[in-house]
């Protein structure tokens, strides 16, 4: 009997343990919802100078967080020793992470974010679900670089236009990315081939490849929609900025405009004639990308400039890695041939709620320094945003030489998109585009199924959209 | 003499407590006083542990219940409360189902297909020995039995990317082996990449992987019967077929439950080998997986409100699982002792 009564005993205390835990966890993720988010950023509280333009306080500690991609985290460190002689007392913690989105949600949510980060990569965080955390950067470019310029007068144009979202200077995209078709100079003289300029060109060039035994493409799973990429870039090229915007802005039927069908039904015809090296969609994309700068096994690529240095311990000697503007549809498109897509890659986001928001903006201006982003250019064979850091000789490489090429040749034809990273869409387009160079689709499954990606953001009222004009 | 001294202690409250029975109600109700001991043994024993497992197992699950329920984008701390139409949306989307197709799937054929084989080989090298003498395994087979363990040694990623290089198209091995055996048609095929082949392929790695140790499982169970049993059955006639169907199968059938749980959970989160094998969800999605596309929609789209809901389904999903593999087991006749 005893025995009973203390089993009954035990299971009313267990029983009420267990209320409990019903119960703590509910008011607590309410109490969490109104708590969380304090924090704050803490006013200048050292002097403003030429020399500290947005108040550091003096001995203060900058935390940056950089992602650790193709570029590495050394030009940072380069820029944060810089940073610390020009502020002595003052440190730069420098941190690399591959995962940004992962690593820091917490942070963001906690209140403590830290105060600069490279907000890039595969894993980068969505602008649409942070933008009103973010710092205007527009004293950034407002102020004076570590020489006595005002930064804004030391920068390409067009390189603010990416990382401005309804009108707010929310990213500072620090590295230029020329995108284009590479190609082996060697390679394509030794064969006697030329660069094609309309996608008609380039059906002959593959048939002249494939007796050879070559192919004209190759493609990594991963990557399939680098092809998009030049698929959309050709279009833009052939239907003008109309093209442009209907994607930007998500309309019902962007992906029918006759420009971008045009396309589709070229790199079809090319798809279905077998010029692409078969097996893509189950290559991995660095063994796909190897095929082509290593192998050999196929003639061009569509990629951004960061595939020299991707692939730079397997690029066979004496390659030259060239890069040229897509090819258009017409030899009469809307904007000229040389018309390019570049972008400003690599967004620093500085958080409003960090601690040291003031020493986040510095930590900025430093990188913006000639030095420091000559020495960008010359460890990471590409060009910063920064205007006059690429000698004429593009420190040895045929490709950073090719991109101040094509940049001065486009002129003022440079145009790029957001709607892809912004939106996220780059996950459920990979499938879609991966079908199609498989030759398992056609045009009108490549534009329904690409619709009706663009169709679900749209019509999601929880997505925040951002329009383009 | 000691269990008798101790029953007499015990008992010595009087004679009138001889007889349980008769103690008096009011002796029964009366509840002992709440000692130090005692709350501190409440506090250490069961406070302690229910404590840590309220902070990090249930909140979270409150927690991620009532995220499930809004429209939180995960890098601010506000959020509107929406209700159940994160549910309506994932229930709709054509992609989310068929991530939880790939996983249903998954959660049919892994777990047969891992314990028919690991049975197969447990059998073997236990009592699928020479049918003359005492039981035993096939020759060498404390050999295999070390040797199929092997892949359970290895972290799941290591063989995502071991087996994503094996398949490659262009210089991976199978189709490498393939093509010198004259089969030209396997030149440049893409095991992963093909809608047809992908989810196989992705399976047969997992199955690789597991085999091993459900395996080594069985043999352990199969090592509890006793080895008359098995030379009663052969002494009647039965061959090896017969043997594991009907003796080695009934008696090992709690492991064999077990596992079937196991490798059913594992096949209903799946993500290492996914996203390993091929992270963007494969050709058509076919191999995408929920914890996949829960992931996506957390980190790479900022809806971390509908990939809550994503995640509370995964668990619905699983304790349904559970309760069917329960039910058939029981149904099956599962409850009935046959061990004696």
């Amino acid at each position: 009997m005893n025995v009973q009564q203390q089993s009954f005993a035990r299971r009313g205390f267990l029983r009420g343990a267990l209320a409990a835990a019903v119960l703590v966890p509910l008011a607590g993720s309410v109490a969490s919802c109104a708590a969380g988010g304090g924090g704050g950023s803490t006013g200048p509280t050292g002097t403003v100078s030429d020399a500290n333009p947005f108040g550091m306080a003096d001995k203060s500690t900058v935390d940056a967080v950089i992602f650790k991609g193709g570029y590495g985290i050394d030009y940072v460190d380069f820029a944060g020793k810089a940073f610390e002689s020009a502020h002595s007392g003052s440190t730069a913690k420098i941190a690399p992470s591959t995962d940004i989105a992962q690593e820091l949600q917490p942070r963001f949510v906690g209140g403590n974010p830290p105060d600069l980060i490279d907000n890039s990569g595969a894993k980068a965080i969505g602008f649409s679900a942070i933008l009103p955390q973010l710092e205007d950067l527009t004293s950034v470019i407002n102020a004076k670089n570590l020489e006595g310029k005002v930064i804004k007068d030391t920068l390409y144009g067009g390189v603010l236009a990416p990382g401005t979202f309804d009108g707010k200077l929310a990213a500072l995209n620090y590295v230029l990315t020329v995108y284009a078709m590479w190609y082996s100079d060697s390679f394509l003289k030794d064969n006697g081939w030329t660069v094609p300029k309309t996608w008609d060109d380039m059906y002959a060039l593959g048939e002249q490849a494939k007796a050879k035994g070559k192919y004209l493409f190759v493609w990594g799973k991963e990557a399939a929609t680098y092809y998009q990429e030049m698929a959309i870039a050709s279009a833009i090229k052939e239907g003008g900025h109309d093209v442009r915007l209907g994607l930007e802005n998500l309309k019902a039927d962007a992906w029918s405009h006759p420009a971008i069908q045009s396309v589709f039904k070229a790199l079809d015809k090319i798809v279905k004639a077998g010029h692409f090296k078969p097996g893509g969609s189950g290559t991995q994309f660095t063994a796909a990308q190897a095929q082509w700068s290593n192998a050999q096994e196929a003639v061009f690529y569509p990629s951004g400039s960061w595939i020299e240095n991707e692939m730079k311990d397997q690029t066979k000697s004496g390659f030259k890695m060239t890069g040229v503007p897509i090819p258009t549809v017409t030899s009469g498109s809307k904007l000229p041939y040389e018309a390019m897509h570049s972008a400003s890659g690599e967004p620093f986001i500085v958080p409003s709620q960090g601690k040291n928001v003031a020493g986040g903006k510095e930590l900025l201006r430093v990188m913006l320094s000639k030095d420091a982003a000559t020495n960008f250019a010359k460890t990471k064979l590409a060009p910063t945003i920064v205007k006059d850091t690429v000698p004429a000789d593009g420190f040895g490489s045929t490709a950073l030489v090719s991109q101040t090429t094509l940049l001065n040749a486009a002129g003022s034809n440079i145009f790029t998109w957001n709607f892809v990273d912004l939106y996220g869409m780059n996950k459920d387009q990979l499938v879609v585009w991966n079908t199609f160079l498989d030759g398992k689709s056609d045009v009108a499954t490549l534009t329904s199924a690409l619709q009706k990606i663009t169709d679900k953001v749209r019509n999601d009222s929880s997505v925040t959209k951002i329009e383009v004009k | 003499m000691t269990p008798v001294k101790t029953r007499t202690s015990r008992n010595d409250v009087g004679p009138t407590a001889v007889v349980p029975e008769s103690a008096p109600p009011v002796v029964r109700r009366r509840r002992k006083p709440l000692t130090w001991d005692k709350v501190s043994f409440f506090g250490v024993f069961l406070g302690l542990p229910l404590a840590i497992y309220i902070v990090f197992v249930i909140s979270p699950f409150a927690q991620a219940f009532y995220y499930s329920m809004t429209d939180w984008s995960g890098f601010s701390s506000k959020m509107n409360f929406i209700g159940l139409e994160n549910y309506r949306k994932i229930f709709t989307d054509d992609i989310f189902m068929k991530a939880l197709g790939n996983n249903i799937l998954l959660v049919i054929f892994l777990p047969i297909i891992t314990i028919i084989l690991s049975l197969v080989l447990a059998t073997l090298v236990t009592v699928g020995g020479s049918s003359k003498g005492q039981i035993k395994g096939l020759r060498n087979s404390s050999f295999y039995r070390v040797v199929s363990f092997f892949p359970y040694t290895i972290p799941a990623i290591a063989i995502g990317i071991m087996w994503g290089q094996i398949y490659d198209p262009s210089g991976g091995l199978l189709n490498g082996m393939l093509t010198s055996l004259g089969l030209d048609q396997f030149k440049s095929y893409a095991w992963l990449g093909d809608k047809s082949t992908a989810m196989i392929a992705t399976m047969f790695v997992i199955v690789w992987g597991f085999v091993g140790f459900y395996m080594v499982l069985f043999v352990a169970g199969i090592k509890g019967i006793p080895a008359e049993t098995f030379e009663a059955a052969r002494i009647d006639g039965a061959g090896r077929f017969r043997t594991a169907v009907s003796i080695t199968i009934p008696l090992i059938r709690d492991n064999i439950q077990t596992a079937y749980i196991y490798m059913g959970i594992l096949a209903l989160d799946a993500f290492v080998y996914m996203a390993a094998l091929n992270p963007g969800g494969g050709p058509d999605n076919s191999t995408l997986v929920m914890a996949q596309q829960l992931f996506f929609t957390a980190f790479t789209k900022s809806q971390f409100g509908l990939a809550s809901a994503m995640g509370v389904v995964l668990a619905i999903a699983t304790l349904i699982f559970s309760g069917i593999v329960f039910l058939v087991n029981r149904l099956t006749g599962g409850d009935k002792d046959v061990s004696n």
